[in-house]
């Protein structure tokens, strides 16, 4: 009996799933959790892999998060790109980290793309597709550098270049007619940079700016709004009222801050004051 | 009973497929496996060039259909297994020892699983073998066995093609024939043509890039053009 | 260095400062005590036969079996105590029947000894319980062929062409190596059993025995099965013959 009563501290719970698949199905709309439309890239070159991202963060029609970060820290050379559910991206590329990170003291190595790969792939399919998130998982590590992508139920595929996301049309084509094996560094920034635009300025669900990130053997470089293309520009008029705009009859100023005297009081006689050592 | 054809419905809404022509064929020495590499998400191709030929063993391998992160996660389960058995029984495991895991799998979850999966081997027990475990989770050694969406389109053609002793070669060629056939009829099946041969010997791995692919009739391109005008003009064979 | 009195015999959790478990060496003690079991592993099959000691005549014939069937086509031959042999095989069974259930095709002898080694070596580790009083003969063939195998009180097994455990070894052991088993057929074999177990009773200190055969081979398929009424009379018959020509 206690069992079913008890409830857990954390992670799912789907006692009320078949009840709200029922409402659902009546036509009662449920909550929509915060999606990153998204457009996320990865591209493998001469001397390892470049990451990409938009940074806009969707909640329905609306812009969420003008400049949000989808370009996660797994390790010092493995990062991960996000699509999907906002907070289960998040959660999820934490939680594979902190594990990457405990795997790493516990065998005295650096740490494996295809470790984390294997990581986040289980705990996806173990949950069956209701942890909403689409991967682009990149890192350059003792074996060399290597380039996943890893759908929600938990699949992956290894490809030289990858895209994700509601943009991942816009940014394939980019790469379908870009890339090429032993890009240069830059070449690969510029075609990564050419992926990610295309879904910022032809993808509704991705916008804002540019974030990449660049793996190599030695190190990585997050860069991060790498291109700003959708910087507000200042307003060429102001539309605030001038003072005095609205009309006044009296006027009155008030002493806002209250004070009072406060005295301590005097210790009774025979009793004694409290130890306070 | 819907044997090979993969249903739909059964498929989670954006989940990843294998749309998936499948097949692997016996032969005197050895099992060809081979698979085209098309996998998508609803309309859109999200790999063009999958390898759905999964290592399994040393001589081992499975052709996997259906859900991809269904088969995947099977397969490396069973891929696990065999490395825990082959510690605990100091030798590689049989064909047979492989399919009745990924068998017990797929019968155990079939409610939760869609996954239709070809397995091709050799061993020194009984030399070549081919077991087919279709969406059920039903095991069945076969000389030769096709999978996946593609594979309704060619059954007629196995069935009619495929002859008993052949050699490596003609067994290669029959493989590539049949996936090619069904590649061009099924939209879900495309790509490149991934092939493995698995011997005694090992295991040798082909390609035939998408362009290079065995064909057949195609109309013109095949017959070129009519010697002399036609009166009357026979169908898919326009006049130039 | 003797044990008795000193203590380190009293528990099989404890070695001996000679770096003996004592209790190990008395279960072995209780199979040397036993009536004799005997393997051959030969061309085509594989025989086992157990000199079955009978302490009562008012024993019903047959009772008491010491060789037990664990699978279609493994059989097991015990000696020391007999309830220790029963719960062994019954264990052997189970070990057999999982191999099935997770592979679909019989066990390989050499995987079944192996987990029975390693059940038999954890009653040699805690204090709570006692080793096993038996060794066990294992015989079988499977997809490497005819094998038998014997388990020991300790744990540890090994595999055999032929194998003989309990009083009458040493004579046993003697008599198996005179033959050529890798060239003898299943049904020569058996005709050998009969008449080694015959061999090695000693008449003078226990009157009655029951002999007990069964075999694997090709005439069998491959099932462990007890060998048949005629082909069992002949040769308990020729055995008896040649005790007396040799004696």
């Amino acid at each position: 009996m206690s069992a079913a009563i008890h409830t857990p501290t954390s992670g799912f719970d789907f006692s009320n799933a078949n009840r709200n698949a029922f409402l659902e199905s009546k036509g009662v709309k449920m909550p929509k959790a915060t999606s990153t439309g998204t457009t996320i890239v990865g591209c493998l070159f001469k001397d390892g892999i470049v990451l990409g991202a938009d940074t806009r963060a969707t909640a329905g029609p609306i812009v969420a998060d003008k400049n949000c970060e989808k370009i996660h820290y797994i390790s010092e050379s493995i990062r991960c790109c996000g699509a999907g559910t906002a907070a289960d991206t998040e959660f999820i590329t934490a939680l594979i980290s902190s594990n990457i990170e405990l795997h790493a003291l516990s065998t005295g190595r650096k740490p494996r793309v295809v470790t984390a790969m294997t990581m986040l792939k289980q705990r996806l399919f173990q949950h069956q597709g209701q942890i909403g998130a689409a991967l682009v998982l990149g890192g350059v590590d003792a074996t060399g550098a290597h380039l996943f992508t890893i759908h929600p139920h938990g699949s992956t595929d290894k490809l030289p270049y990858v895209t994700m996301g509601s943009g991942s049309l816009a940014a394939m084509a980019v790469f379908e007619s870009g890339w090429r094996p032993n890009l240069e560094r830059e070449e690969a920034l510029q075609l990564v940079v050419a992926a990610i635009s295309a879904g910022i300025f032809n993808d509704l669900g991705s916008g804002s700016n540019v974030d990449a990130c660049v793996i190599t053997a030695t190190h990585a470089e997050m860069l991060r709004n790498y291109v700003m293309p959708n910087v507000r520009v200042e307003k060429e008029r102001k539309y605030g009222f001038r003072q005095g705009t609205t009309a006044w009859t009296r006027e009155k100023v008030r002493e806002m801050i209250v004070s009072e005297e406060i005295r301590p009081r005097a210790v009774a006689p025979g009793g004694e004051a409290m130890d306070t050592s | 009973m819907n044997m090979n054809t993969i249903d739909l419905d059964r498929l989670k809404t954006g989940e990843v497929n294998l749309g998936t022509s499948i097949m692997a064929v016996q032969f005197e020495g050895g099992v060809v496996v081979g698979a085209d590499s098309r996998t998508t998400t609803g309309s859109y191709i999200a790999n063009r060039v999958t390898d759905k030929l999964t290592y399994i063993h040393d001589r081992i391998y499975c052709c996997r259909s259906g859900s991809a992160a269904d088969t995947q996660a099977i397969a490396d389960v069973v891929h696990m297994a065999l490395q825990q058995f082959t510690q605990a029984n100091g030798g590689p495991p049989s064909v047979h020892i492989a399919a009745t895991l990924f068998e017990s799998i797929c019968y155990a979850n079939k409610d939760a699983l869609s996954a239709g999966i070809i397995i091709g081997g050799w061993d020194k027990e009984v030399g070549p073998s081919v077991y087919n475990i279709p969406l059920g989770g039903g095991l069945f050694r076969q000389p030769w066995a096709i999978g996946g969406s593609g594979s309704t389109y060619v059954y007629g053609y196995c069935d009619a093609t495929y002859k008993e002793g052949w050699g490596r070669d003609e067994t290669i060629q029959f493989v590539k024939n049949t996936l090619s056939l069904a590649m061009s009829r099924d939209g879900s099946s495309g790509g490149v043509i991934r092939v493995a041969v698995i011997t005694e010997d090992g295991v040798e791995r082909l390609f035939v890039p998408g362009n290079e692919l065995p064909t057949f009739w195609e109309g013109l391109e095949v017959l070129g053009k009519p010697a002399k005008p036609l009166g009357v003009v026979p169908m898919a064979i326009e006049p130039l | 260095m003797t044990s008795i009195g000193t203590g380190y015999d009293l528990s099989a959790s404890t070695y001996s400062p000679d770096g003996r478990i004592f209790q190990v060496e008395y279960a072995n003690k209780a199979v040397d005590n036993s009536g004799t079991a005997i393997g051959l592993r030969v061309k085509d099959g594989v025989v086992l036969a157990v000199e079955k000691l009978v302490h009562s005549k008012l024993l019903v014939p047959g009772a008491n079996r010491r060789i037990q069937t664990v699978d279609r086509h493994i059989g097991l031959a015990s000696s020391g105590l007999l309830a220790d042999g029963r719960h062994l095989a019954n264990r052997a069974r189970d070990e057999a029947a999982n191999f099935r259930d997770n592979y679909r095709e019989p066990a390989p002898l050499k995987a079944l000894a192996d987990r029975l080694g390693l059940y038999v070596q954890a009653y040699t580790l805690y204090s709570s319980v006692r080793p096993f009083g038996c060794s066990a003969i294992l015989g079988s063939i499977d997809k490497d062929g005819p094998s038998i195998y014997v388990i020991e009180p300790s744990g540890v097994f090994y595999g055999y062409h032929g194998a003989a455990v309990g009083k009458g070894r040493q004579l046993a052991k003697t008599e198996l190596e005179k033959l050529k088993l890798s060239e003898l057929t299943t049904r020569e074999a058996v005709f050998e059993a009969a008449r080694i177990i015959h061999l090695v009773h000693d008449d003078a200190k226990e009157k009655e025995f029951e002999l007990e055969m069964s075999w694997i081979g090709d005439e069998t398929n491959g099932r462990h099965v007890p060998v048949p009424q005629d082909l069992f009379e002949e040769a308990d018959r020729k055995a008896k013959e040649a005790l007396e020509n040799f004696e």
